[in-house]
């Protein structure tokens, strides 16, 4: 039901297989046997040797599981043969033994390529670039000038024997190997110290291996050039040494694949809570960076808690596609070292499509609330400015014609006869009352008090204005932004409302309070309690109000014990 | 001399003053006209409306309080004293009086 898109690209696509050459180095093993007649030959050589080319072999066999290693397992095969390939010197004939002495070395410069430029056959930096190419030089460039001047009388290219010619070839060959080997020393000890996941686990086995090895045959060329002898033995342990590297990259996929077993867990414990299933995937994979994206019905990309996320599109991140029922429900965006594990992914993804699934439903429902809370914000929002530009239009409008208009009857009523004046009076009575009730009107929809000058200020008129003694404790230190100070005026204003309504009481006090990142508002009387807030009343209007900026309201209201109404308002940093 | 950016307003405002004897030496609509005929004709008293349409009026009191032997500010509204806490005292003006309650007994009253 499942399948996976991977949309990060293997490596580029090598004809062939390493592994057709196995029976052609199997057969040059076997050859080296026959042919390894002449001279003194040592035994434990060939037996380092063999191992060496068939443990290259192996290794070339084993990342066949990995597309991006196929340029690894060339080198790898390509090295195999060379080593068996060198050994031609101890054939009977001259034109080998020449064949034999141009591919002396040859091998080390493969592993040398190999190491710096795993897994994918990129070199890491312009510096191993610089070292491998310095390494075929070395070797083959070297070789191939060397049989030019070698003295040996076997040397079918020996056009100009010369000794010291020779001699100087063969330092300066060791030198670039013993400055190579440090370069290469120093580069893997970084790359160990900054892999890190699953890139770790697969390479770092041949990593250690490259470090040893590449430590070794530093000492070996330093020994050969401080005696200016070139030791037999300690080049039959470089070799022995070396043939860790391929049984590390042999050891880096067994160790990726012994962690499978672990992914049973995935579907034995059901995660709980937003995000529960990163973790888990993380775990099985190795990879704590990896992060999963949830894609919605609607096409948004959407992390566990329901933000918004964009799927990165460099090639630093890897996106693996969940899909279930031919529906893309999540990715996996994970470091790419996990590319080179196809088959980990794919059953890691196929393990867990169903809670996958699960998760995206639940982040698809948090960010639907998120967006209802947002929308529920700007509503208010909205909803205050449109009240303030109506108090303005009213003070600017209606209460400045009325104003005119009373103060222009009082004007008449006093020079017009005494009838006259008595309906004007009665006239002006009547806009004052209009007057006050619009004011009121206004001071509800957006008090202008609050505007201007702040809560406090706001707050203490409400206090001076109310018909029974109300005392204002406590400060909220400066202006708050719009909305808090308008959620918390509408607090004290609506409880005080109800206080001289309902309560019966005969005092009440509102206390401010500035908390970290908080407002707290409190409206306290006296009174018979026995308050609640039920719907569609002035009180659960400003439930409503205070949900949107994420605050509270509470009711405390036992009867004959008062009656307090507490606000806490989150006010951001 | 009156401040009000609403010409009906200032019509009654002049008539109900000049009624009572004073001597309106001018009219201004804004801050920066009212600044100006202040600095012109020298008023003894300024009815100066707290809402105009470039400052408000409490600025333009604090601004002639802070020019030393100024005229007497009295602040006028059509929103009440409440409406405005203590920004009356602080500016120098000498009272407020709520448009509506405007009368030249009122106006009388604050400048003795």
């Amino acid at each position: 039901m499942a399948s996976t898109v991977l949309r990060a690209s293997p490596s580029e696509n090598i004809r062939g297989d390493p592994v057709l050459l196995l029976p052609v180095v199997v057969a040059a093993g076997l050859a080296v046997g026959r042919l390894g007649l002449h001279g003194h030959f040592s035994g434990m050589r060939v037996a380092a040797d063999l191992a060496l080319s068939w443990a290259l072999v192996a290794a070339a066999l084993a990342v066949r599981e990995r597309p991006r290693w196929r340029r690894a397992g060339w080198l790898l095969a390509t090295a195999s043969f060379a080593v068996l390939g060198a050994d031609l010197v101890w054939a009977a004939s001259s034109a080998l033994w020449t064949l034999g002495f141009l591919l002396a070395g040859l091998w080390a410069a493969l592993l040398v390529h190999l190491v710096l430029a795993f897994p994918d056959g990129r070199p890491w930096s312009r510096v191993a670039q610089i070292a491998i190419s310095g390494a075929y030089v070395a070797t083959l460039g070297g070789q191939l000038v060397g049989a030019f001047v070698d003295p040996n009388t076997r040397d079918v290219l020996g056009l100009a024997p010369h000794e010291t010619v020779a001699h100087t070839v063969d330092r300066t060959q060791q030198i670039t190997g013993i400055v190579v080997g440090l370069v290469v020393l120093v580069l893997v000890v970084r790359r160990l110290r900054v892999l890190g996941g699953p890139a770790r686990r697969a390479q770092g086995p041949l990593l250690v291996a490259a470090a040893v090895t590449a430590s070794s045959a530093v000492f070996c060329l330093g020994s050969a050039v401080a005696t200016d002898s070139v030791s037999s033995a300690l080049e039959t342990i470089v070799r022995a040494i070396a043939i860790s590297m391929p049984l590390g990259i042999v050891a880096g996929i067994m160790w990726s694949r012994l962690r499978r077993p672990e992914l049973s867990e995935l579907v034995v414990e059901l995660p709980s809570g937003a995000g529960g299933m990163r973790e888990r995937l993380a775990r099985a994979l190795g990879d704590p960076t990896l992060e999963v994206v949830y894609q919605l019905a609607d096409g948004r990309s959407v992390d566990a808690t329901g933000r918004p996320v964009s799927l990165p599109d460099g090639t630093d991140r890897a996106v693996t596609a969940v899909t279930a029922g031919g529906e893309e429900i999540a990715a996996l965006v994970h470091d790419p070292a996990l590319l080179d594990e196809p088959a980990l992914v794919e059953s890691v993804r196929a393990t867990a499509g169903l809670v996958l699934e699960n998760e995206r439903l639940a982040a698809e429902v948090r960010s639907q609330l998120a967006e209802v809370r947002a929308s529920r914000g700007r509503i208010v929002t909205a909803t205050d400015a449109e009240r303030r530009r109506i108090e303005r239009d009213l003070h600017d409008g209606a209460q400045q014609r009325l104003v005119t208009l009373s103060v222009a009857l009082g004007l008449e009523a006093t020079r017009a006869d005494p009838a006259a004046a008595a309906v004007l009076s009665r006239a002006q009575d009547d806009v004052e009352e209009a007057l006050v009730e619009l004011r009121e009107l206004a001071r509800g929809i957006h008090p202008a008090l609050l505007r201007d000058q702040g809560l406090e200020a706001a707050v203490e008129a409400l206090a001076r204005r109310a018909p029974l003694p109300v005392t204002v404790h406590g400060t909220v230190g400066g202006r708050l932004s719009d909305p808090i100070e308008l959620a918390a005026y509408f607090v004290v204003s609506e409880a005080l409302t109800n206080v001289v309504k309902h309560a019966s009481a005969t005092e009440a006090s509102v206390l401010l309070e500035w908390e970290t990142a908080a407002l707290r508002v409190a409206v306290v009387d006296d009174g018979i309690g026995g308050a609640r807030v039920t719907p569609g009343s002035g009180l659960a209007g400003l439930r409503d109000r205070l949900e949107a900026l994420d605050a509270t309201l509470t009711l405390e209201s036992e009867p004959a014990r008062g009656t307090t109404v507490r606000a806490s308002i989150p006010c951001g940093s | 001399m009156i401040v009000d950016d609403h010409q009906p307003f200032r019509a009654v405002a002049r008539e109900l003053l000049e009624r009572a004897g004073y001597v309106v030496s001018g009219e201004a609509a804004d801050a920066a006209e009212a600044l100006d005929a202040v600095a012109a004709d020298s008023p003894d008293a300024v009815l100066l409306d707290v809402q105009l349409p470039d400052r408000d009026g409490f600025a333009v009191a604090t601004e002639l309080a802070a020019a030393g032997d100024g005229p007497a500010v009295v602040l006028i509204s059509s929103r009440q004293a409440d409406d405005y806490g203590r920004r009356v005292e602080a500016c120098g003006a000498r009272g407020f009086i709520s448009k509506s309650n405007l009368s030249a007994a009122a106006f009388a009253a604050l400048l003795n």
